[in-house]
This record gives structure tokens, C-alpha cells and sequence, in this order.
């Protein structure tokens, strides 16, 4: 079985695998990965603006619905107050003349002082008799009341007064001129009644002073619980309704009602509270838009993280193909470089692998050879330059072919490996290397060795092994004028000569006499075909994980 | 006196002293290999292109040494008339004899 095998092969190459985005069909997701939250972020920030604006305006209008619904009783309060003011008025009129028995004379007495221009006094005030109010007033203070020039029923007007003593409120509100009339009786005391008119405000507005508790408000006075125009009674507007929104109280007045409406010109809370939602409108909204923004930055410093991420997966990816490409051609090189046979001849075996190490980036300067001599002889080879690349690989090849020629030439080992010393000056090259040569003759079972300064042969027989105790001569390169001298071994039979390169045996922090004992108890317990065994001691002295390049050559007597 | 110090890698690390006229000495630690000794044989060329005929070699420190690091100390040895490799711990010393360089490198104890 005369094979070459080699334990790895070049890597296929992976190109085009690298995890590219295909740009064109992820585009517009990406769009929209990168604008939804700065979106959402702007749309929740609007609409919580929006629920906050809601809310303090609701709470604005009802805190000025109740200030103003205070106001308004307030005022109400005082309205109501004037009625007492009337009533007296007019209930001592009314109680003199039951007492003095209608007498005109003590009713223009009393009655005249209280008639006049002034708000707080009468139009007009008369005196009137009931059971007889159909033939007019007894008296009358002031001018004609309204109520009998305009209003032809006067007695049956007045008729429903007298029963009961309460003010009976009468609207004389047709303009020009519109009025008021109170009308008092106490039917318990006496017949008689006293009928007052006031005036009202021609166009009915009135202002109120400004230094009033109610300046600000806008207000409007119905006679009765109805907000109309034909019972409005004065207003502070030109035109009702009162601006919304308004609020409306209704207080008795004598034996009618009175209605009071108000609305605010102002905030009656403040300019603050009323300004609040458009105060928080304006800040919701750019505080909104300045979150979107600032989320808007960070889904983009995100996605630039992101990209950066992925183009560095990318360059990665994109190594580690280099790296495996670059693997795959240095390795192709090698073997390029190494017998892709060996030669057969009967009654010898002969196998070799090479293994690349991990750091086989750089094609290396390990070789091995097996060259057919004549008469069953072969010429055992294995080698080593010093370092990696190029450089190391053709002095390697350039070692390789030399002794090629030199064996064709029927050269010893000696003397081939003393030519091949004048090929390579470590002075000039940087480089050493240490070469094995021998000859191994099939029907003497003798190898004859030559070293320059390489690790002997393992020679092994029957589960027992042994190093070749070879001399030992300067590697190549060292000195040109080396001469190498050979040492001639006989070995047992079937026997079975590994030669190898330092990969194999070395190991840091290893010395070289452990890493030999290794090999040569790993050789003994296995009693296997020369090619498996080969690939045995490589993957168990690797352990899996080769550090330099490996070339192991074995031959093996088959009888 | 002249003094300098490299690294590479981390590995290894190097001082170069000119001693005398003619004489330096090279103390080196750590792990030398092809990938780090670039330095190292650059600093000493400049050495040795500017008079010095001995060297001398400390390796005391060094835990491994592969086959670029020694065929760059036979490439000093050969360019200077006198050189020492001083302390090869026993496994340099080990491979050394076994590459038949005992006697080039100056190692022998």
C-alpha cells in the first residue's frame, strides 16, 4: 500500500456567504422601524396634552361656575334685601291710612318726602281702597302711576293685592318708561292700600360701579323665573342673552320673584387659571415634539449602532473567509509542493501525511520525500526549514528538488546532505534547515542515516521502539563547508521507521525528551496498518489541535 | 551604554546593552517565535553593523524558542567572532543538542 494521504483538505471556498441585508427589499421596514416610536412618542405626548388641556379647562369652567354661582346668591342676597326696605315703606303708609281712616291729608304727609328723582324714592306713591279700587286712587303723590295710564284693568291688577301682607310686584315694563309697582294691603287691619311706582332704567342697562364686588360681571334682572325679554327688568348687556356661561338665581320679590343672571367678563379666579390649558397646550406640545425629536435621535444612534453592528459581522464574516481562502490556497500550495505519490517497491510499505497547524496561515517549510533508488532501495527524506511563507516554502522545494537530483546522481546521504549544505547561508537567508536522509535497503533491513541536525527515526518492531541512534551534524545552513557523515542502523524484522518534523514531538512547555517518550509509547500500543498508524500518532500527539506543521514519513517491512 | 527595550505581543521582551567597543549583551524572555522576533533581529542587526565582534546571549528567560529564533542566533554566531548563548534553560538546551548546535551556539554548561 503505497499512498500519500493527506489529513485536511484546502477549505471549499464559502464566498458569497456573508450575511449581506438585501438592502432593496428591507428599505422601507427599516423606514418604519426607525420613525414608529418617534411617532408614537409625539402622538401619546399630544393626547396627553390634550386630556391635561381637557381637564383644566373643566376644572376651570366649574370653579368659575362656582365663584360666579356665588356671586350670584351674593347678589341675589342683596336684591332680595330691598324688598323690606319697600314694604316698610309702604306698609306704614298703608297702616296710617287704616288707622286715620284714609285720611289724604296724613297719606300726602307721609308719603311726599319718599316721592321724587332719587333711585331710593317713588315715582309715584297712591292710595287706594279696596272693595272701592275701580273708582281710582284716593291720593295720589307724584304723577299719574303708569299702571292707570297704561294699563286700563288697574283694579283688577291691584285686586289680587290686599289679601295677604306681602308686596305685590307689578311689571309695568313696556317702554318708554318702564316702571315697577308695588302694591301693599293688610285686609287683617283695614281696607286700604298703598300703591308705589319706581323706574326703571329707560333703556334698561345699568351699569354697575366699578368698585362694586360685581364690576366685572355682566348681569341681567327678570321679574318672575323666566329669562325673557318682556320681563327683563335691567341688564348690564346691550343685547341678551348674557354671554355663556351664565348663571341664574331666583330670590322671592314681595309676592313675585325676581331672576338674576350673571355672567363673568373676567376670570374671576385669575388670568392663571384661565390661561392654564392653552399655557399647557403650548408647553404639551413642544414638550411632545422635543420628546418625538430626541426619540427620533435615538432610534437613529441606534440604527447607526445597529448598521455599525451588522458591517462589522460583516467584515467578520468576510475575515474569517479571507482566513479560510487563504488557509485553503497556502495548504493547496503545500501540497502542491509534496509527492502526491510515493514510490512502491516490493517488500516495503511506504505512507506519509502532512498536517498544517493551527497557525498555518503561511504555507510552511515541512517536507517529506520518498525517492526510489535501485537494487530495493529508497531514499527516506523529511525536512525542515525554519519559519513560514513563502520564503520558507521555496527553500523548502528548492532543498526538495536538490536532493532529488543529488539521489539520481547515487549519492550517499552524506554526500547528498554535504552538497546540500553549500544551497543554503543562514547569513544571507535568515534561514536554517534541518534535513533526515536515509537510505533504507529492503533485503539487508538497513537503513543508513545521515542528520543535519534533525530528530532521528523512530524505528519500532512488535510493540517495542526505539530512536535511531544516528549521528548528528549541523543543520543545512549553518556552515557551507559542512561535511555530514552517515550512520548505518539494521533494524528488526517487519519492522516499521517513522521520520518526522519537530511539529509532530514538540510542545510548549513540553520538553523534547517528554514529547518523544509520547510518541514512542503512543507508536507501541498500536498494532495497525502503517498508513492508519501514521494517522494515529499525528491526531494523538496533536491532540486534535496541531501547533506548527507536521511531516510524518514511514516505511514498513512486509517480510 | 546604550540601552533599549521591545516587545512584541506580549510574548517576548528584550533588552540590548553595549557593554563595551565591541561587546553587547542580549538578554531575552518569554516565548520567541517567527511571529515576534522581528524586533528583536532588527534591534540586534543595528548592533552588529556598528563594531561589535562579541556577543553575548542571555536567554535565562526564555520558555520556548522555535526553530526561527535559534537559526537567528546562528545567524549572530556567524557574524561575530566571539558568542555565547549564556543560560539556555534545559529544554532550549535540549533542542539545541539535538539540532547539533551545542557547540555553534556556544551552549554547552
Amino acid at each position: 500500500m503505497n499512498s500519500v494521504e493527506s489529513v485536511q483538505r484546502p477549505a471549499a471556498s464559502r464566498g458569497g456567504e456573508a450575511a449581506v441585508p438585501d438592502d432593496a427589499a428591507s428599505e422601507p421596514r427599516r423606514s418604519l422601524d426607525l420613525y414608529w416610536l418617534p411617532v408614537a412618542t409625539l402622538l401619546i405626548g399630544l393626547l396627553v396634552t390634550l386630556v391635561l388641556v381637557l381637564v383644566s379647562q373643566s376644572q376651570y369652567t366649574s370653579n368659575e361656575k362656582r365663584l360666579l354661582n356665588l356671586r350670584v346668591r351674593d347678589a341675589a342676597a342683596l336684591l332680595g334685601e330691598s324688598v323690606p326696605g319697600t314694604t316698610a315703606s309702604l306698609a306704614a303708609a298703608a297702616e296710617q291710612a287704616n288707622f286715620t281712616n284714609g285720611s289724604v291729608a296724613r297719606f300726602r304727609r307721609l308719603a311726599t318726602p319718599q316721592v321724587g328723582a332719587k333711585p331710593t324714592q317713588f315715582l309715584s306713591l297712591s292710595l287706594w281702597k279696596v272693595g272701592a279700587l275701580s273708582q281710582g286712587p284716593i291720593a295720589v303723590v307724584g304723577p299719574q302711576p303708569k299702571l292707570i295710564t297704561t294699563r286700563g284693568n288697574a283694579a283688577g291688577v291691584l285686586g289680587g293685592a290686599g289679601r295677604t301682607p306681602i308686596v305685590n310686584v307689578i311689571g309695568l315694563l313696556q317702554s318708554p318708561d318702564p316702571r315697577l309697582g308695588y302694591a301693599y294691603a293688610n285686609s287683617s287691619s283695614g281696607p286700604y292700600l298703598v300703591y308705589g311706582e319706581r323706574a326703571l332704567p329707560v333703556d334698561r342697562r345699568s351699569r354697575l360701579a366699578s368698585k362694586n364686588q360685581f364690576s366685572g360681571l355682566d348681569y341681567a334682572i327678570f321679574l318672575g323665573d323666566k329669562q325673557t325679554a318682556q320681563s327683563l327688568l335691567v341688564t348690564s348687556v346691550k343685547h341678551l342673552p348674557l354671554p355663556s356661561p351664565s348663571y341664574a338665581q331666583t330670590v322671592p320679590y314681595g309676592n313675585n320673584a325676581l331672576t338674576l343672571a350673571m355672567s363673568s367678563r373676567v376670570a374671576l379666579a385669575g388670568s392663571l387659571p384661565k390661561n392654564l390649558p392653552w399655557i399647557i397646550a403650548v408647553l404639551g406640545t413642544v414638550l411632545a415634539i422635543a420628546a418625538g425629536f430626541v426619540t427620533l435621535r435615538l432610534s437613529q444612534r441606534r440604527r447607526r449602532a445597529e448598521d455599525l453592528a451588522g458591517r462589522l459581522e460583516v467584515t467578520a464574516n468576510e475575515n474569517e473567509r479571507l482566513y479560510a481562502e487563504q488557509r485553503g490556497i497556502a495548504q493547496t500550495l503545500q501540497h502542491a509542493l509534496l509527492p502526491d505519490r510515493l514510490p512502491q517497491i516490493p517488500g516495503i510499505q511506504t505512507s506519509a501525511r502532512y498536517e498544517a497547524g493551527e497557525e498555518g496561515m503561511d504555507i510552511g517549510g515541512d517536507w517529506y520525500d520518498v525517492i526510489d533508488l535501485d537494487e530495493g532501495r529508497l531514499l527516506l527524506v523529511v525536512g525542515d526549514v525554519s519559519g513560514h511563507g513563502l520564503r520558507a516554502a521555496t527553500t523548502m522545494a528548492e532543498l526538495r528538488y536538490a536532493i532529488r537530483a543529488y539521489a539520481a546522481q547515487s549519492d550517499t546521504p552524506a554526500e547528498i546532505l554535504t552538497k546540500t549544505s553549500r544551497l543554503v547561508n543562514v547569513s544571507e537567508s535568515g534561514q536554517l534547515a534541518t534535513v533526515l536522509c536515509a537510505t533504507v535497503d529492503m533485503q539487508a533491513r538497513q537503513l543508513d542515516i545521515t542528520s543535519a541536525g534533525h530528530l532521528p527515526p523512530l524505528v519500532l518492531s512488535h510493540g517495542d521502539s526505539h530512536y535511531a541512534d544516528a549521528k548528528i551534524g549541523l543543520p543545512i545552513g549553518v556552515q557551507e563547508d559542512t561535511v555530514y557523515a552517515s550512520t548505518t542502523v539494521t533494524v528488526p524484522p517487519e519492522a516499521t521507521v517513522v521520520a518526522f518534523t519537530d511539529g509532530l514531538v514538540e510542545r510548549r512547555g513540553e520538553s523534547l525528551d517528554q514529547g518523544l517518550d509520547r510518541l514512542r509509547a503512543a507508536a507501541n500500543s498500536h498494532d495497525v496498518g502503517l498508513s492508519e498508524l501514521l494517522g494515529t500518532l499525528v491526531s494523538e500527539m496533536a491532540n486534535g489541535r496541531a501547533q506548527d506543521d507536521i511531516a510524518i514519513v514511514g516505511v514498513r517491512w512486509t517480510r | 551604554m546604550a540601552e533599549l527595550e521591545g516587545q512584541s505581543e506580549q510574548l517576548i521582551s528584550f533588552d540590548v546593552v553595549i557593554d563595551s567597543e565591541h561587546h553587547a549583551t542580549v538578554s531575552i524572555d518569554g516565548e520567541l517565535d517567527m511571529s515576534g522576533i522581528d524586533p528583536l533581529a532588527a534591534r540586534v542587526d543595528e548592533v552588529l553593523r556598528h563594531g561589535i565582534t562579541s556577543l553575548t546571549v542571555d536567554v535565562g528567560g526564555v520558555r520556548f524558542a522555535d526553530s526561527s529564533a535559534i537559526a537567528l542566533w546562528v545567524r549572530w554566531a556567524s557574524a561575530v567572532q566571539e558568542f555565547e548563548l549564556r543560560e539556555p534553560p534545559p529544554l532550549l538546551r535540549r533542542v539545541i543538542g539535538a539540532m547539533g548546535l551545542t557547540e555553534k551556539l556556544g551552549a554547552a554548561t
